[in-house]
């Protein structure tokens, strides 16, 4: 073994690759995708909930970040709807809307949702450019804190 | 031909940990600015053992003289 890098993730993408990892995370922790779209009502999916948490975390603006104006997507667990959105002027929020849960179990919603789409952001990637340099993915488990692990072999001449 | 290994950790919320296996020397240090292209930016970097050792072509050279 000759080193041990730790990398901080840069999240720079077009909306379809960010929304693959927000339907690839979504689904790694029992959300699905209610709605992708721009101009559009409140879901009909929902029962009326009574708390809502606007979050304000750096990995949200990895989503937000990529939406066209007026545009959202919403994903819907158990009665719990994470909607990142921006509005028609520019403006993103990202709103975690559930019943029974207090503000601080909304945001650590929020949070996680957050933090699985850019971790299923990065892995798409590092796998694609990874496959461009001919580096052959020969393991790939997730453990018990959520953490993904590949482990990699690369022949060189 | 080599064999370099790579054991790549992508946390929860998209830090990611890569170990470096196979090189010899400064060789790894390319490979983790691969890794550094795709991902983002190095937080910490580790150098173990095998990174003070000679670099691989230096160590081909004397193997030739031989």
């Amino acid at each position: 073994m000759s080193a041990v890098a730790i990398i901080a993730p840069i999240v720079v993408s077009s909306w379809p690759a960010i929304s693959a990892a927000v339907a690839s995370a979504a689904v790694s922790i029992g959300f699905s995708v209610a709605r992708e779209s721009a101009q559009e009502g409140v879901s009909q999916d929902l029962r009326p909930a009574s708390n809502t948490v606007t979050l304000d975390v750096p990995n949200c603006s990895a989503v937000t970040g990529t939406l066209g104006r007026d545009q959202r997507i919403r994903l819907i667990r158990d009665g719990v709807q994470v909607e990142f959105s921006r509005d028609a002027r520019g403006r993103d929020s990202v709103c975690v809307t559930g019943e029974g849960l207090s503000a601080e179990q909304l945001r650590a919603i929020g949070d996680e949702v957050a933090g699985r789409t850019v971790q299923h952001y990065v892995l798409a990637k590092l796998k694609s450019e990874m496959a461009g340099k001919g580096m052959d993915l020969v393991e790939e488990t997730v453990d018990e804190n959520q953490s993904i692990r590949l482990r990699v072999r690369h022949w060189q001449n | 031909m080599k064999t370099r290994e790579y054991e790549i950790t992508i946390g929860p919320t998209g830090e990611v940990e890569i170990h470096v296996e196979g090189f010899q020397g400064k060789g790894c240090v390319e490979a983790i600015r691969f890794f550094e292209q795709v991902v983002g930016q190095t937080q910490e970097l580790r150098h173990t053992s095998g990174y003070y050792e000679p670099d691989e072509d230096v160590t081909l050279r004397n193997e030739q003289r031989h």
